[in-house]
Parts: structure tokens; C-alpha cells; sequence
């Protein structure tokens, strides 16, 4: 892994912004500070290394174990650097009834990934992530902080290829209760159940 | 409280949890994440029971009554209830018994065992298992999970001495709770979430000194000590429970004992000590035990070579080797963590030879008898302003524990008819910790400061001038109270403050407030203060000055009980001292101090030497007469913990030859001399300590007993007039992992690393020494192989040696001239 910018403290040089995050708990609650300062790092960097959860540890004299564990939990933050197009398929229930592992196999055959990893370009990085909270409009496709909603094959096969020209395309916003873009069609008369 | 569990009408105290009145009434529920001294808190879903209670009309606030009855009708919760963190309610009605609870359960354990391996026939827990147990109780026996079982690491060292099968765990967090909540070492967490979740750690092999504690408490295999995996099944152990001869907290220990070896060691319970926790050095410090070199057989020297004997033999040798001395010659020492029973044995023997030249070894020049009010570990628990002189985490480790119990503020819980309560609501996870009722003094950084809301760091010996002047400024500040102006007096009082003395006179001032506002204060003080009479006389007077209990932590397991009963010498000129040329023989019980070569030298010439140890080392090489001696382990006796608790020890099953304790030699040497000793058996023994103690140690409960402190005048005749105390640049400090073991504990050796020179980063840097290093360095005398490792907690000019039974802890001469390196051409990068 490739630490050289990580040899500085992230906040080092942000003092200002350290103090702003940790002003917003109590003394006894500096422990909350934990999620903003992760998010910090993760958008500036993409990913949280090991320095840098060994930096946030100290700054809130926690132990590195516990600023991984929380870190962990949520598919937010990254361990690794990610692609310039992070593509997180939604893998719970409501998805994968409409058909989200599918969507996986689909994208694991068309791009050569398997969830977890970054293409040799650095522009894709697969991976599952839990319930996206937008499970009306299932199945849900993440691209960094956009969801694309209810994506059937033909959106993916242009968004991909949109891409790859390093276009981000708007999401096109669906109407509920739309549901035959992809996969299965739920039987009918139950949609509204 | 008034509740119902099944058939069972109950009375419990508010506060109860559902769990335990359904325990307390009989019955059972199963359970996997709660555990007795730790936060409840629901995760596993196993302990579900149907619960319901009556309720008060809003309106008219009267009970509202079943019609039909005419009782108050019990109103059942929607759906099962974890029981563990469900308070009981007044008229509660709890049902464990019916279909629904059943099904529920039932339901539990196939989730529960969806993704575990069920590999049981290979697995160490394997008829020791919670889960294992919970699952015949209370499953059906079958699965409807017809998919690919989730697959993880089987084989993870967490650390050296803890293997971690990540397909086994159940996730019920014990182990997470564990290190946050009872050594506040938070080291291990779950790491993903979901299905995914499993227990990993970043810290490099779960840097605390209690880690071994989560192997006992895992209800499943996941988590194993790596000293007996695959060693045995649970039911081929013989277990031995007994107390800890490793220190003076007296932990209860449970021994596993197969085919004549130890396999492990596993806490044991006592509420009062230890709870069920005890130290890594402790757990994992006892391959020792069954090292191949072990002595098993008496051994006499014929053409100055060691030739092994009978017993009978070696003590004709003995016999006729001490018949050639004055008796008043001959010198008698044991080691300081000898049971009491061996204490009577040796004085029985000094006696019979009619020297005064007895004493337990190591002995610190100040007395470990508390004076005044003693405190126990339970006063430790409850006290609301502690301040402790030393580093309790090495010296008795259960101290450290117990003054972490007293930072959560919660007091013991009382206990219940199934014992201690299995879900204790009052605690909870991350509780907030009141450090600022602990003040930890010692020249260096402990373990324990980082939890005090009050350190104090004095120069290396320099405890006597904090205390004299904390004493000091104590009676003068009492005396301003009655000045006419009594803020102008307090002030004059601080003015005289000497910072040097390592805190400033306001901290000082505002230490003494808060142990004068504290209800039960307690003063802790370990082997720095008893290295030095004056300091231990201000620190007795600091206590009663403030009103505080005492507890001294002594240098070894049994040292406070070997003095109590008086293995002393008959006058302080007679203490033990190897190098003393007045002696003309020794009989040494497990002690070692021709390490020193001066010793060594003087040995050489010595009329007779006779040693007692269970293996060989530099004084059994110039012995004439060696005898086989069994470890502490082995032993069967009784001992006296920090506090004053008579604590019974229980031999474990271990194949050691013809190796006995203390009492096994003079058995042999009274009948080689044609005499009945005193204390010729553990039996003969405690006939003569029931007399003098007025116990029957043959009694001793598993928990022990506490022995009123002895009468003022008793002590007043034992007292020993003081030796000075010791200077020089070397700290001999406490260890909680026993040095002199070490190189036959491989697991622990690997887990710790060897025994390390400690010294700041510029005395480092200054002498050219790295990190890791290994020298060889003459401290006090005795040349000591130690691992480099600079540590900016320790201050300049002052180099840390951990401690051996024949190196007491507090100041010692250090030889940095003569320090040797093992690879000098690597150490000159540097
Ligand atoms: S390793 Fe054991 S104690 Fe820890 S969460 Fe898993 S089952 Fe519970
Ligand atoms: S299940 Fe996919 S968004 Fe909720
Ligand atoms: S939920 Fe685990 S014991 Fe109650």
C-alpha cells in the first residue's frame, strides 16, 4: 500500500477544523468526535489507513482497535483506497429480491471484479454493502455518493460506459411503484400490499 | 419486590434482573452473553421467557383486576423478553416453561448455531461448552439452514498465548465487554458488522496484563489458551481449585491437571479476591512446572560431582554435615511465597538446631503487617479516595482490578441463592469511571496512572520525602484549623513546600482534601515504601492522619503470613544475608543468591549448604546436599494474602519424583536425627497454627477467612528494628510475570518478551543502546540478561530491572561500566 502521503498527520495542519469537530461533544463525550473525524479523512483521502486510525485514536485516546472497529461497520469508510468510481450494490433483502445479485454477477462479469477490489486503473471498485435505506426504489446502486435507483441492465451498461468517458450521469429520478425496470416482476396485485 | 417465576412466589430486591429471579427461583433459562460481574446486555436473544405484569388504571391509580378472578390482571408483554435486561416489577409474573418460551428458544439455538461449525469432536471446549450444553438443553436437534456456512480464519493468534477460531464465535461480545469494562484495556472489538462480524484487534498480541481472562469467559471454543489447545478433553482433567502462590492477591485458581502435567490454569471463583479473574503471569506462567530438568530425586555430592540418592541418605548426609557446625551457625531461609504450614516447618528446624539465623527471603526492611485498620479488597472495591504508593498491577495484580472496581463506583452486589447475580443491572458498558478518586504515586509510568485522575512521579526512592512532607503538611494544616486566621495558616503551612519532592504544594493540598472529603479512603503501598522504613513509618502515620485503612502489598505470595507467624530471625543482626561470613551453613528453601558471584565465593567455602529447589541453578551447583522441591502448584498448605485472608492451597496432581515442600524435608531430616519436628507434616503443622492463630486451616473455606490483625503487643515484641534502605541508579521493579520462570514458560516468554533493562530514550541513546538489544548488566551484584527498551515513561537517570525472589524490589547498585552486549558489532549503529 502506498502510505507516502500519510507521513504528516492529517490534522496537523487543521487545527481549526479539529477544534470545530471536537467542540461539538462534551468532555466525557469526546469519543463521539470519532465519526466526523473518520469522514474527514475518508473525503479527503478516499480511504482511512492505518496511520490515520492511529492518528484519530490518539486524538481521542481511543485504541486503534476500537477506531477500526467502528470504522468497519459502515461501508462508508475504506480500509483501502477506492476507485474513482466506487460501485456499491445494495446486498439486503428488498434488493436482492429485485434482483440484486444478479446486478452483482453482472457487474463482477462485465468489469472482471469480485466485490472488494479496485480495477488495475484505479477507476472501478466493486463492492456489496448493506440495506441503503431506499428500499422502495430497490435494487440500489451507490456510485461514491449518488444512488441510482431501480437499475435495470441497460442503465447499468450506460452508466458503465458513461464512466469510462469520467462522466458521472444524473440519476434519473423514478416513480414509485415502477417496478419492471430489472429482474423479476413482482406478481401481480402485490405491489401495494 | 413480590414477583412470580413459574409456580415459585419470590420476594427479590428491586433492581433484580429477570434472569436471576428465575435463577433464584429454581429455574433455568439458557444464556450466552451475560456473564457474572460484567454489563448485561441482551445481544444473543438466548435467555428469552414470556413476562408479564399487572397494571394501574391511569385514572383512578388502583390495580386494574381480572374480572373473572377478581385478582390484578397480568398484563404479558407482546413478545418474549430477554430476561437479562428486564428489571423485575412489583406482581411480575415470568414463564420459562410454556410452548411458546419453547418454540422461542428452540428458534434461538438453530439461529445460534446457523453458521457455527459444530465441530465439536476437535474442538478443546468440547464438553465444557456453553453452547454445546445450551444446545442439547434447549434445541431441537435439528437444522433448517440447508446453505454453505460462513467461513473464517480457524487458527487466528490474537496473541501468543490466545488462538482464535473466528468460525466458532456466537458474537456474544463477552470478550469486546470484557476488555473495556474490567482491566479498561480496550484491545479487542468486533470488526464488520452483520454476518460478517468477527473479533479482531490492531494492537500488536492484546497488550494487557489480564488478556487471558476472555478464554475463561467465551461460551463457545472460539477463544483458546494456546498453552493446552489440543492438550486434552475437558473430562480427562483432574482440577485442582486452590489459591495463586504467583503474588500476594491470592487468587483462586482452578489447576487442570492430565497424566501428571499441567495443562492450564483457569480462574477460579472467589468473590471477595479475584471475582474470576486472574493475571496472564499467573494463567500462562506455569509450563514451568513440568520442564524436563525439573529435580525429582535428593542429590549428594560424592567427588564433587551431584549423584542422586534416597531421601533417607541425602539427610544422613545432612545430619552428619550440620552435627560438625555450632548450631547457632547455621542459617535457615525460605522463600517468601512458602505456605504457612512450611513457615512452621522451618522454625521447627531452626529451633531443633538452635539458631536464631531463621528468616523468609525476599523480606523488605519495613514490615508488610498493616498497623492500624486494615483494609480489605472489598474496602479497596468501595473506597471513594484511594492513593496508592507503587505499581499494584505487578506487585498483586488483583489490586489493580479491584481499584478499577472502586473508579466504576459500584459496590460489590450481594449474592443471590444460585450466587453471584448473573446480569448485575447497575453496571453497564462504557460506564463512566471516577478517576479522580485515585491518585497513583511512583517514580515511573504504571500501567495503573493511565486511569488516575492524580499521578504523582517522585524521584526513584524519594517515596519517604513525599510522605514525610504530605505528613507534614497534613498536621499542619490540622493544627491551623484552630489558628486564630485560619486560611493565614493553611497558606504558611503550603509555603514551606518542596516541589522536589515530586508534586506541587497545591496538587499536595488538593490530594489531602480529597482523601480528608473521602468515606472509606484507603492507602495502597507496594515495595518501594516497604524498601524503606522511614518511608513506610509516614506512610503509617499519613494513614491514620487522614483516617484512612492500609493495604501492603508484600514482595511475595505468602510474605505477609510467614511474618505474622514469626519465620524471623530471633534479632535483626541475624536477618538473612548469603554474603554474612558469620554464617557456617545454610538451608535454603527455593532461593538462589549465589547468583552473585560474591555470594558464590563466600558459598564455596561454607561448612555445609543445603538447598531445597526444583531446579537446578548457581547455588544448587555448589550444594552439597540437593533435595528435590515441589512448586507452588504442588503444594498443600495455607496462605495469607495482602489483606489478611487465610486462603487454602491445594496440591495438583503433578508427577515431580520424590519432590515434597518445606515440611517433607524436615519430616526426613527429624527422622534421620531421630526426632519428631513440629511441622514434620502439613498436618503437624496446622495443629501447632491452630493454636497459635486459632484457625483450623484443615477447614479453610474455598474463599478463605479473614484473620483479625495481630494484638498490638504481639507485634509490638516482633518488631524489627529497621535496616536502612538500599541507593544505587537501578530500580528493581515489580513484576507481574515471574522472571525466574520465565525461560522455562516458552508460551509466556514468547507472549512478554524476555526480562527488559528499562531506561529513557536519552540514557538509551546516550550509552548507544537500541531497542531490543540483549545485555548482560551487574545489578546489585548479580549479573542480569535483559532486553533493551527505551520508555519515555521512566525518567532520566534511572533504569528499571524487574525484580527476582533474589533481587527484593526498590534500589540497587547499578554497574552500567561493566554492561556487556550480546552483539556488539549491530549495537554500534547506534
Ligand atoms: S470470541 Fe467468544 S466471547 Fe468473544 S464474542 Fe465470540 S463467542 Fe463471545
Ligand atoms: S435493501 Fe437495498 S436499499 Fe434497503
Ligand atoms: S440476551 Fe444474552 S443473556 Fe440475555
Amino acid at each position: 500500500m502506498i502510505e507516502l502521503q500519510t507521513a504528516r498527520p492529517f490534522f496537523e495542519d487543521k487545527p481549526e477544523l479539529l477544534q470545530e469537530i471536537l467542540g461539538r461533544y462534551p468532555d466525557y463525550g469526546r469519543r463521539s468526535a470519532l465519526m466526523p473525524l473518520l469522514w474527514e479523512v475518508q473525503r479527503a483521502e478516499r480511504y482511512v489507513s492505518e496511520a490515520r486510525i492511529a492518528e484519530i485514536a490518539d486524538i481521542l485516546d481511543l485504541t486503534a482497535t476500537e477506531v477500526r472497529g467502528v470504522m468497519s461497520f459502515y461501508s462508508t469508510y475504506h480500509g483501502e483506497p477506492v476507485g474513482r468510481y466506487h460501485l456499491q450494490v445494495c446486498a439486503t433483502l428488498s434488493c436482492k429480491l429485485a434482483g440484486a445479485d444478479q446486478l452483482t454477477d453482472y457487474l463482477e462479469d462485465t468489469l472482471g471484479l469480485v466485490p472488494g477490489e479496485t480495477d488495475a486503473e484505479g477507476r472501478f471498485s466493486l463492492q456489496k454493502v448493506e440495506c441503503l435505506g431506499s428500499c422502495t426504489t430497490a435494487p440500489v446502486l451507490q456510485v461514491n455518493d449518488t444512488y441510482y435507483e431501480r437499475v435495470g441492465r441497460a442503465d447499468v451498461d450506460a452508466l458503465l460506459a458513461a464512466m469510462k468517458e469520467d462522466v458521472l450521469p444524473e440519476p434519473a429520478r423514478v416513480r414509485a411503484g415502477d417496478n419492471e425496470r430489472y429482474g423479476p416482476a413482482a406478481p401481480a396485485g402485490e405491489e401495494d400490499a | 419486590m413480590k414477583i412470580h417465576v413459574n409456580d415459585v412466589p419470590l420476594d427479590v430486591a428491586p433492581g433484580t434482573s429477570v434472569i436471576d429471579a428465575v435463577f433464584a427461583a429454581g429455574y433455568d433459562v439458557p444464556y450466552f452473553c451475560s456473564q457474572e460481574y460484567m454489563s448485561p446486555i441482551g445481544a444473543c436473544r438466548m435467555c428469552l421467557a414470556r413476562v408479564g405484569a399487572p397494571r394501574k388504571d391511569r385514572a383512578t391509580g388502583e390495580w386494574i383486576l381480572d374480572e373473572a378472578t377478581g385478582d390484578a390482571k397480568i398484563f404479558w408483554f407482546p413478545n418474549p423478553m430477554a430476561t437479562c435486561t428486564t428489571q423485575v416489577m412489583e406482581g411480575m409474573v415470568v414463564d420459562t416453561l410454556s410452548k411458546e418460551v419453547k418454540r422461542a428458544q428452540n428458534g434461538m439455538v438453530e439461529f445460534t448455531l446457523v453458521n457455527h461449525p459444530l465441530d465439536c469432536p476437535t474442538c478443546d471446549k468440547g464438553g465444557a461448552c456453553e453452547l454445546q450444553d445450551r444446545a442439547y438443553e434447549y434445541g431441537t436437534g435439528e437444522s433448517r439452514f440447508v446453505f454453505d456456512k460462513r467461513h473464517q480464519e480457524k487458527h487466528h493468534a490474537l496473541s501468543e498465548a490466545i488462538t482464535l477460531d473466528r468460525e466458532r464465535c456466537i458474537h456474544c461480545k463477552r470478550c469486546v465487554r470484557y476488555f473495556e469494562e474490567v482491566p479498561g484495556d480496550e484491545v479487542l472489538d468486533f470488526i464488520e458488522r452483520g454476518g460478517h462480524t468477527y473479533i479482531g484487534t490492531l494492537e500488536d498480541g492484546l497488550p494487557s496484563p489480564f488478556s487471558g481472562n476472555i478464554t475463561d469467559i467465551c461460551p463457545v471454543g472460539a477463544l483458546l489458551d494456546s498453552t493446552s489447545r489440543f492438550r486434552g478433553r475437558n473430562w480427562e482433567y483432574h482440577h485442582t481449585d486452590t489459591t495463586s502462590l504467583d503474588d500476594p492477591s491470592g487468587a483462586a485458581l482452578r489447576i487442570d491437571a492430565r497424566t501428571g502435567r499441567i495443562e492450564r490454569i483457569k480462574a477460579g471463583l472467589n468473590d471477595e479476591v479475584n471475582k474470576t479473574w486472574i493475571d496472564d503471569g499467573t494463567r500462562f506462567g506455569h509450563e514451568y512446572a513440568d520442564h524436563a530438568d525439573r529435580i525429582t530425586l535428593p542429590m549428594v555430592r560424592k567427588d564433587g560431582r551431584l549423584e542422586p540418592v534416597a531421601w533417607s541418605e541425602a539427610m544422613r548426609v545432612v545430619r552428619d554435615k550440620l552435627g560438625g557446625v555450632d548450631g547457632t551457625k547455621v542459617g535457615v531461609a525460605i522463600r517468601a511465597d512458602a505456605t504457612l504450614e512450611e513457615g512452621v516447618a522451618a522454625q521447627a528446624l531452626a529451633a531443633h538446631l538452635g539458631t536464631g539465623r531463621l528468616d523468609h527471603a525476599p523480606r523488605p526492611a519495613a514490615s508488610v503487617l498493616p498497623g492500624g485498620a486494615p483494609a480489605t479488597l472489598r474496602d479497596v472495591a468501595t473506597s471513594d479516595g484511594l492513593l496508592v504508593l507503587g505499581d499494584p498491577t505487578h506487585e498483586a495484580a488483583i489490586v489493580d482490578l479491584r481499584i478499577k472496581d472502586a473508579l466504576k463506583g459500584v459496590p460489590p452486589a450481594d449474592l443471590l441463592p444460585h450466587g453471584v447475580p448473573i446480569a448485575d443491572l447497575r453496571l453497564t458498558e462504557r460506564m463512566p469511571r471516577k478517576t479522580e478518586i485515585l491518585t497513583v504515586v511512583a517514580p515511573y509510568r504504571t500501567d495503573l496512572m493511565k486511569h488516575a485522575g492524580r499521578t504523582v512521579t517522585p524521584p526513584a526512592g524519594g517515596e519517604g520525602a513525599l510522605l514525610r512532607a504530605l505528613l507534614a503538611l497534613a498536621h499542619a494544616r490540622t493544627e491551623a484549623q484552630g489558628a486564630s486566621d485560619p486560611g493565614k495558616a493553611a497558606d504558611a503551612a503550603l509555603a514551606g513546600w518542596d516541589d522536589a519532592v515530586g508534586m506541587s504544594a497545591a496538587d499536595a493540598a488538593a490530594l489531602l482534601d480529597a482523601l480528608a472529603a473521602a468515606e472509606a479512603p484507603v492507602l495502597i503501598w507496594g515495595g518501594f515504601v516497604s524498601a524503606d522504613p522511614d518511608a513506610d513509618a509516614a506512610a503509617r502515620a499519613l494513614a491514620t492522619a487522614v483516617g484512612a485503612k492500609t493495604l501492603i502489598l508484600g514482595p511475595m505470595a505468602n510474605a505477609a503470613g510467614l511474618e505474622r507467624i514469626g519465620v524471623l530471625p530471633s534479632h535483626e543482626r541475624y536477618a538473612y544475608d548469603p554474603a554474612s561470613s558469620e554464617v557456617r551453613a545454610w538451608i535454603l528453601g527455593d532461593l538462589d543468591p549465589a547468583q552473585d558471584p560474591t555470594v558464590a565465593k563466600r558459598f564455596a567455602d561454607l561448612d555445609a549448604l543445603i538447598v531445597h529447589a526444583a531446579f537446578e541453578n548457581a547455588t544448587t551447583a555448589l550444594a552439597d546436599v540437593v533435595l528435590p522441591a515441589v512448586t507452588g502448584y504442588e503444594k498443600e498448605g495455607s496462605t495469607l494474602n495482602a489483606e489478611g485472608r487465610l486462603l487454602p492451597v491445594r496440591a495438583a496432581p503433578v508427577e515431580a519424583g520424590a519432590a515434597t515442600d518445606f515440611t517433607g524435608v524436615v519430616k526426613a531430616y527429624g527422622e534421620a536425627a531421630g526426632e519428631r519436628l513440629e511441622g514434620r507434616s502439613v498436618r503437624s503443622a496446622r495443629r501447632v497454627l491452630k493454636k497459635r492463630l486459632d484457625v483450623d486451616l484443615a477447614e479453610l473455606p474455598d474463599d478463605g477467612r479473614l484473620l483479625p490483625p495481630a494484638p498490638a503487643a504481639a507485634r509490638g515484641a516482633r518488631a524489627l528494628p529497621a535496616r536502612r534502605a538500599a541507593t544505587g541508579s537501578a530500580l528493581v521493579v515489580p513484576s507481574l510475570v515471574r522472571i525466574e520462570h520465565l525461560d522455562r514458560n516458552p508460551t509466556l516468554l514468547r507472549e512478554h518478551g524476555g526480562p527488559t533493562l528499562r531506561m529513557h530514550p536519552s540514557d538509551a541513546h546516550a550509552h548507544g543502546l537500541t531497542r531490543g538489544e540483549v545485555v548482560t548488566v551487574p545489578v546489585g551484584g548479580i549479573p542480569r540478561r535483559l532486553v533493551v527498551a527505551p520508555d519515555d515513561g521512566v525518567p532520566e537517570g534511572t533504569w528499571l530491572v524487574p525484580t527476582l525472589p533474589d533481587q527484593p524490589v526498590g534500589l540497587h547498585p547499578l554497574d552500567l561500566d561493566a554492561l556487556r552486549r550480546e552483539r556488539g558489532e549491530t549495537a554500534e549503529v547506534a
